[in-house]
């Protein structure tokens, strides 16, 4: 499996990298072009793209932050993806992650604990809830034969509307309502159940996350390439019938790696409440889920791949929010070359192959 | 009072039904085929969009709706060359799509459009049926409709005889649930998946046009906010069978009219409530809980010979 490393590293060697080079530079030129039509100055539109991902320790905090949820979904989706299961429930992992995290944080009981433990329990009820939204699709699959793709989309837009659903009902998370303005989202979540800035002091939001989901990215490297588990996931994607004969519960293991790649998202879910946002709203994971699949799916099965694909949409994230701001080029612009993204890339790696085979 | 309610009611959820009843009909032939479309939301929004501009720059609805669908037509030929022929992902290309649509119509909606974004724009008018239109409450809830609705039952009802009586019909399936046994029966598997997917974009770049031009007579960005997605689980629910996924529409349609209706006759109901129960029905029907249904073999497979 190549990964976009090596797409990176070696691009003349083989014709996958190649292609994909050609799929990236074609997007990004397509971008351009639009910046240059959609803008007055060009030069303008770019000064405003560098100055939201690199240009201040704020604008390259922020483009952290997602790529952290970008890269923990990812890493789920290759994770479950190693035993041939298809994931794309992660955005709404995400949303019932962040839900639990909100309503943990907002018990008294929780953020009355010590400091840490304030902390740590909202984050771990988020990537608990996450993985019980993973392992229903798992069970699912076992008990029923029901296709995964199927009913993770569909739990996805159950998720994201319990959110909507629970921010709209005072008895739920809805803040008291003191006047007809009152916006359907939560209170603000304590200060002891925020995850710490790593650099508060150079006014970055990168937070806790950061750390952990680099290490969450080597324990999954670890875990893929040389754990028993991940002989297990391999085997149950190469052949689950062979791999019930070798002793292998399947099941076991079909049900497990949903429960992860869920965990996973739930607990971005969590640190997007606990690190950045603070408040639960509807609609706060919109997109996130759908990117940190897409960074799953071209990372082709490598830890390093998920964690260069979400620094990629990280930083074109932000960089587009910061030119829309600065330079008034629609974000648009910036959705047109994602979309080009990801359908040129998707369409690189099998035409590459194609030309392989033929060769 | 009653009476007058329930063909209100019964005239809305038809009209919000439409754009799923186009939609997840040509997606339910596509799927029968074994393509995924994950991108009929992208058509959709595709088609509401150029059939909005196409109405508003030759101010003739016809020719918008006729645009629409061209427009659509076009970008399902590029998910058919990717999903046949080049056998890419077809979640990935689909999610893809969609994100490309709402970028291009944003952009393009914008730029066209710009201060004159709220302005009506020339759309279908409704058709009193002569006769049938006068009847009782029957006649305001199912015969004053645009022309549009009347076609989309019309292009239901094809596709169903099509599907379970022609010869093509059986190829269909027969692509989607055994290729490669459709290949040495000599069924030439790319032309009818082909064909599928165009048909799948088609009847997406309708039910966007309905959305602008039947309905609301106005574009606005991301018009169709999940209405494809919905249509693809409608085709869950209905268990990849046109009269059971025309029975999931009308429900679905239902379900959001009375978000609408409710509140107006002073009835509070959650509407999450509402707006949960189509997916918590199709995923009851996926799992087997209300009748076991099983999609079609082939879905979302790539076919090469070897």
């Amino acid at each position: 499996m190549k990964s976009l490393s090596s797409a990176l590293a070696r691009p003349l060697r083989d014709r996958r990298s190649l292609w994909t080079l050609v799929a990236i530079a074609g997007s990004v030129a397509t971008g351009l072009a639009l910046v240059a039509l959609t803008s007055g100055s060009i030069w303008d539109a770019l000064g405003a793209f560098g100055d939201g991902t690199f240009g201040s320790a704020y604008a390259f905090g922020s483009s952290i932050n997602r790529a952290v949820v970008f890269a923990l979904v990812g890493l789920g989706y290759i994770l479950a993806n190693r035993a041939n299961l298809v994931n794309v429930g992660g955005e709404g992992q995400i949303a019932v992650g962040g839900m639990f995290a909100t309503a943990a944080a907002l018990n008294h009981g929780i953020s009355g604990l010590p400091a840490g433990l304030a902390m740590l329990v909202p984050l771990l009820s988020g990537t608990l809830a996450g993985g019980v939204w993973g392992a229903v699709a798992g069970w699912f699959k076992v008990k029923r034969g029901t296709n995964e793709v199927i009913s993770t989309l569909l739990l996805t837009f159950i998720g994201l509307l319990l959110v909507y659903g629970a921010v709209q009902s005072e008895a739920l998370l809805r803040q008291p309502m003191t006047s007809s303005a009152t916006l359907p989202e939560s209170l603000e979540i304590p200060d002891a159940t925020k995850l710490p800035l790593l650099f508060a002091a150079s006014g970055s939001p990168m937070h806790l996350g950061a750390p952990l989901t680099l290490a969450a990215l080597v324990l999954g490297w670890i875990v893929l390439a040389r754990s028993k588990f991940g002989f297990q996931l391999k085997a149950v994607g190469y052949n689950p019938v062979a791999a019930r004969r070798a002793g292998i519960d399947d099941g076991k293991v079909v049900i497990l790696s949903m429960a992860i790649a869920g965990a996973l998202g739930g607990l971005a879910g969590a640190m997007m409440i606990q690190g950045e946002q603070y408040s639960l709203k509807s609609g706060f994971s919109s997109g996130f889920g759908f990117d940190g699949l897409v960074v799953g799916l071209l990372a082709r099965g490598s830890p390093l791949g998920v964690l260069l694909g979400a620094l990629c949409f990280g930083f074109l994230r932000s960089g587009g929010i910061a030119m829309e701001i600065t330079a008034r080029v629609p974000a648009a612009v910036v959705l047109i070359i994602e979309g080009l993204l990801v359908v040129t890339i998707a369409a690189a790696s099998q035409l590459a192959a194609h030309k392989e085979g033929a060769s | 009072m009653i009476a007058e309610h329930l063909a209100l009611f019964v005239a809305s959820s038809l009209r919000l039904a439409m754009p799923l009843v186009f939609a997840s009909t040509g997606e339910l032939v596509s799927e029968r085929a074994g393509v995924l479309n994950l991108s009929l939301e992208g058509m959709m929004l595709t088609g509401a969009f150029f059939g909005a501009w196409g109405s508003w720059s030759t101010n003739d609805p016809l020719l918008g709706l006729l645009i629409g669908v061209l427009a659509a037509l076009i970008v399902a030929l590029v998910q058919a060359w990717l999903s046949v022929s080049v056998g890419a992902n077809q979640l990935v290309v689909g999610i893809g799509f969609n994100i490309l649509a709402l970028g291009a119509t944003t952009l393009l909606y914008r730029e066209v459009f710009g201060a004159l974004s709220r302005d009506a724009i020339p759309g279908f008018g409704k058709w009193h049926v002569p006769v049938l239109g006068d009847l009782p409450w029957m006649g305001t809830a199912l015969f004053q409709q645009t022309g549009l609705v009347y076609l989309g039952l019309g292009l239901l009802l094809v596709t169903w005889l099509a599907l379970d009586q022609t010869a093509w019909g059986l190829a269909i399936k027969a692509v989607g649930e055994e290729p490669r046994a459709a290949d040495q029966a000599g069924v030439a598997i790319r032309r009818i998946r082909y064909g599928a997917v165009l048909f799948a974009g088609g009847m997406a770049g309708l039910g966007g046009a309905f959305v602008s031009l039947g309905d609301i007579h106005t574009f606005t960005e991301n018009m169709t906010n999940g209405a494809g997605y919905l249509a693809i689980t409608a085709v869950i629910f209905g268990a990849w069978r046109p009269g059971k996924t025309f029975l999931a529409c009308l429900l679905f349609g239902a379900a959001t009219a009375l978000q609408f209706q409710l509140p107006d006759m002073g009835v509070t109901v959650p509407t999450t409530l509402l707006l949960l129960l189509p997916y918590v029905l199709a995923l009851l029907a996926v799992v087997g809980a209300v009748g076991r249904t099983a999609p079609p073999a082939a879905l979302a497979l790539p076919y090469r010979r070897g």
